[in-house]
This record gives C-alpha cells, sequence and structure tokens, in this order.
C-alpha cells in the first residue's frame, strides 16, 4: 500500500513540479483551444498565445521561486 | 519509412531524458549491491522491469484506439507540465537557488537507510534491499516509458524514442560496469536543462496540433521553439540569480 501511494505520488509529482505553475500552463492551453474553436480566431494567433505564454510562464514562475518560497 | 529529420528529435530527446532517469535508478540499485549483494538487487531490477513490461503491454494497445488529435492534445499538455517543471528546476539549479542533484549523496543516504534497515531487522534484509532496487527501478522507469510515449506516441515514432531509450539504458550499464560506482560526472543539470527544453518545445508543438494549429514550417518549427525555450530558461535562470542574491 504505501508503494502504491508512492508510485501516486510519484506519478502526479512528474507532472505537478509546482501547482501553481502547473494551474497556469493549464490555463494556457484552455484560453488557446477557446480562442482558436470558439472565437475562430486564427489558428496561428493561438499558437502564438501558447508559445509566448508558457514561456513568460516559465521565466514568472523561476522568479517567484527565486524571490523566495521555492517548492 | 521515418525520415530521419522527423526521428532525430524524438530518439535524442527519449535517449536524453532516459539518460538522466537510468543514471538516478542506477545509483540506487548499486548501492543497495554494495551493501546487500547483486542478488536483491538483480532480483529487485528485474521485479521493476517485469511491472514495467506489464504495463507497457497492457497500455501500449490502447493509444492505437484513441483519435490522434485528442493524443497529440492529452500527450502535449502532459509534455509541457513535465518538460516546464524540468526546465524550471533545472533554471533555479544553474542559479544556485536549489542545490545540484548530488548521485554521490543520494548513494550515500540509500546506503545509511540500508543499514538503519539492517540493524532494526536482519532477517528481512535482503526482501527490503530487493524492494528498494524494485522501486528505483519501476518509479524511474515509469519516466521513461512516459517520456517514450510522449515524444513517440504523436506521430508513429515509438519505436525510434524506444531505442533512443534503450540506447540511454545500455550507455549507463556500460558506463556503470566500467566505474563501478555512482556516475557523479555525468552533468545531470545541463542534461535537465536541455530535456527541459527539448520536453516543452514537444509540448507546445503536440499540443498546438492537437489545437488544430498547423504550425509553419511542420517538424522545423520544434527547433525554433526549443531554441525559445532556451533562450527563456537562460533569461530566467540569470534574472534568478540576482533575486537570490536581492532577497538573500
Amino acid at each position: 500500500m504505501t508503494m502504491l501511494k508512492e508510485l501516486a505520488a510519484e506519478l502526479v509529482g512528474m507532472f505537478v513540479a509546482e501547482k501553481r505553475l502547473a494551474i497556469a500552463v493549464l490555463a494556457i492551453v484552455a484560453m488557446t483551444g477557446l480562442l482558436v474553436d470558439l472565437a475562430g480566431l486564427n489558428p496561428l494567433f493561438g499558437g502564438a498565445v501558447l508559445l509566448f505564454g508558457c514561456l513568460m510562464l516559465l521565466i514568472e514562475s523561476v522568479c517567484r521561486a527565486a524571490r523566495g518560497g521555492v517548492s | 519509412m521515418t525520415a530521419w529529420s522527423t526521428a532525430a528529435p524524438a530518439i535524442s530527446a527519449a535517449f536524453l531524458a532516459s539518460l538522466v532517469e537510468v543514471v538516478e535508478a542506477f545509483t540506487i540499485v548499486l548501492a543497495v549491491a554494495t551493501l546487500r549483494g547483486w542478488r536483491p538487487a538483480a532480483l529487485g531490477t528485474a521485479g521493476g522491469l517485469g511491472v514495467l513490461a506489464g504495463i507497457v503491454l497492457l497500455l501500449g494497445p490502447l493509444l492505437d484506439r484513441v483519435p490522434i488529435s485528442s493524443l497529440q492534445l492529452a500527450i502535449g499538455i502532459l509534455l509541457l507540465l513535465f518538460g516546464m517543471g524540468w526546465l524550471r528546476k533545472a533554471s533555479l539549479r544553474a542559479a544556485g537557488v536549489i542545490p545540484l542533484h548530488d548521485e554521490e549523496a543520494i548513494f550515500a543516504a540509500e546506503a545509511a537507510d540500508l543499514s538503519e534497515e539492517a540493524r532494526r531487522r536482519a532477517r528481512n534484509l535482503g526482501w527490503a534491499a530487493g524492494i528498494t532496487a524494485l522501486k528505483a527501478v519501476l518509479l524511474e522507469g515509469l519516466e521513461v516509458v512516459f517520456i517514450v510515449i510522449a515524444v513517440g506516441a504523436g506521430r508513429g515514432l515509438l519505436v525510434p524514442a524506444g531505442l533512443g531509450a534503450l540506447a540511454a539504458c545500455a550507455v549507463v550499464l556500460a558506463a556503470g560496469a566500467i566505474v563501478h560506482r555512482p556516475l557523479s560526472r555525468v552533468p545531470e543539470n545541463i542534461l535537465k536543462f536541455g530535456v527541459g527544453v527539448m520536453l516543452s518545445a514537444f509540448g507546445v508543438f503536440w499540443t498546438g496540433e492537437g489545437l488544430g494549429i498547423a504550425w509553419p514550417g511542420a517538424d522545423f518549427a520544434l527547433l525554433l521553439f526549443a531554441a525559445l525555450f532556451l533562450g527563456a530558461g537562460l533569461l530566467a535562470s540569470a534574472f534568478a540569480r540576482k533575486l537570490a542574491v536581492e532577497f538573500a
């Protein structure tokens, strides 16, 4: 049972290194999907939102961790 | 016939990412073997590989039943989460905000754990050592399996990606057999930085394709994405170094 718990924790930990970063990435993907599918925006514009959104999230997450409270 | 330009990124991403994971598993298996002998280490490793093979055989055929765009979207999102997590940690390690991964220290910690176990219950020691090896192989192996599926499944590149992972296993085992100690000289953070960059680039690519975005330049867009993630990681690391000094 302990091993199964460790396995589950390891699996979650693989994808959720930091909660805020994970939630923000999911939000960017959802927003891109909405812009492309529902708002009918040019898919390439949606691609740019996804790409540059992720790049900005990465920089923000690293800087936030450096300011204190690394998780 | 798969074009080399299409297969190469999948092979190299699977090879490099698997290299990091296999080194981590090898460190723990070596600690078990050094302290309790090769028998529990080998049995635990075989058990871990057996469970992994079972998982792959069970879940592998299901991949063919998922529509390709859904598969690309799901894998792309998981790759983004996985890759950006690695890149974030590697950037923080490069900036000195969190300590570097130390295989010698992990080896020493595992050895201490097993010695403690020995004092407490000598009878079941072989069992405990075997389970330690099994857990290490299973947990790190799961990450390797995910990486192979993630970089290979979206474009029918499971075989090249699997070959990349197998090559990583062979390299680590060969190096381990030669040096017979933890592979502490592997530049792990540089590897993790590079792998984080590649997985994040794959993540944006697959997620976009899953959402119906046709990237200009097709597969070559991956190179641009990788360059941008590399730049962002280096920039984030430089900012983090400054901020860490300011807030220290």
